[in-house]
């Protein structure tokens, strides 16, 4: 059995970016809802509840289900000992974070009206709007 | 023109985020989209431009 980490200094402010951006990793079924239960590995219900979850079958056979519970600040991950050393080779929080970083950029090129412009160095991801 | 730049660090999520050419109403707008969309900042500091009411340059850092 594998114990669920909760990590509440990390903040996903916006429902609909985190979901893009969980889509754009490859989890694209999110359940949505209040007070979810979380289920282990082997079908195990956990004490955590999270408002959005991604099932264990969606991410791999011996994983658990990953949440996200809703806080006054925004949505904070419950994700498993098991999970965050495995999914995406212990790199998912990280590449989430980018991704819904990324997400975050597109958004405000859309609230300013602006263009974008990308360029990558390495692991150094520069996007400049002009508006 | 006004630009908005983001360094966004792709191994630990982290982004940085940096305004110029915005007068200081205007820049300060652009901050409160970011923190509506990141939640508020580790760190958040004005450049002495932004007092001199000139050119500006606010930033803003964290990930969220």
């Amino acid at each position: 059995m594998s114990k669920y980490l909760t990590f509440t200094d990390i903040i996903f402010k916006n429902e609909a970016l985190l979901v893009a951006a969980l889509a754009s990793l490859g989890y694209t079924e999110v359940e949505r809802g209040d007070q979810l239960p979380l289920y282990g590995y082997m079908g195990d219900q956990r004490a955590e509840r999270a408002q959005l979850v991604v099932r264990r079958q969606h991410i791999g056979p011996a994983s658990n289900d990953l949440g996200f519970a809703r806080t006054n600040e925004g949505y904070t991950p419950i994700i498993s000992e098991y999970d965050q050393r495995t999914m995406m080779r212990g790199q998912f929080i990280a590449r989430l974070r980018a991704s819904y970083n990324e997400r975050v950029v597109e958004e405000m090129q859309r609230r300013l009206r602006g263009t974008i412009r990308r360029e990558q160095q390495g692991t150094t991801l520069k996007l400049k709007i002009r508006y | 023109m006004p630009e908005v730049e983001f360094t966004i660090n792709t191994e630990t999520g982290e982004m940085e985020m940096k305004v110029e050419g915005v007068q200081g109403p205007a820049c300060a707008d652009v901050a409160r989209l970011a923190k509506e969309l990141l939640g508020e900042p580790e760190r958040e500091e004005n450049t002495p431009e932004f007092y001199a009411r000139t050119q500006v340059k606010g930033q803003i850092k964290g990930n969220r």
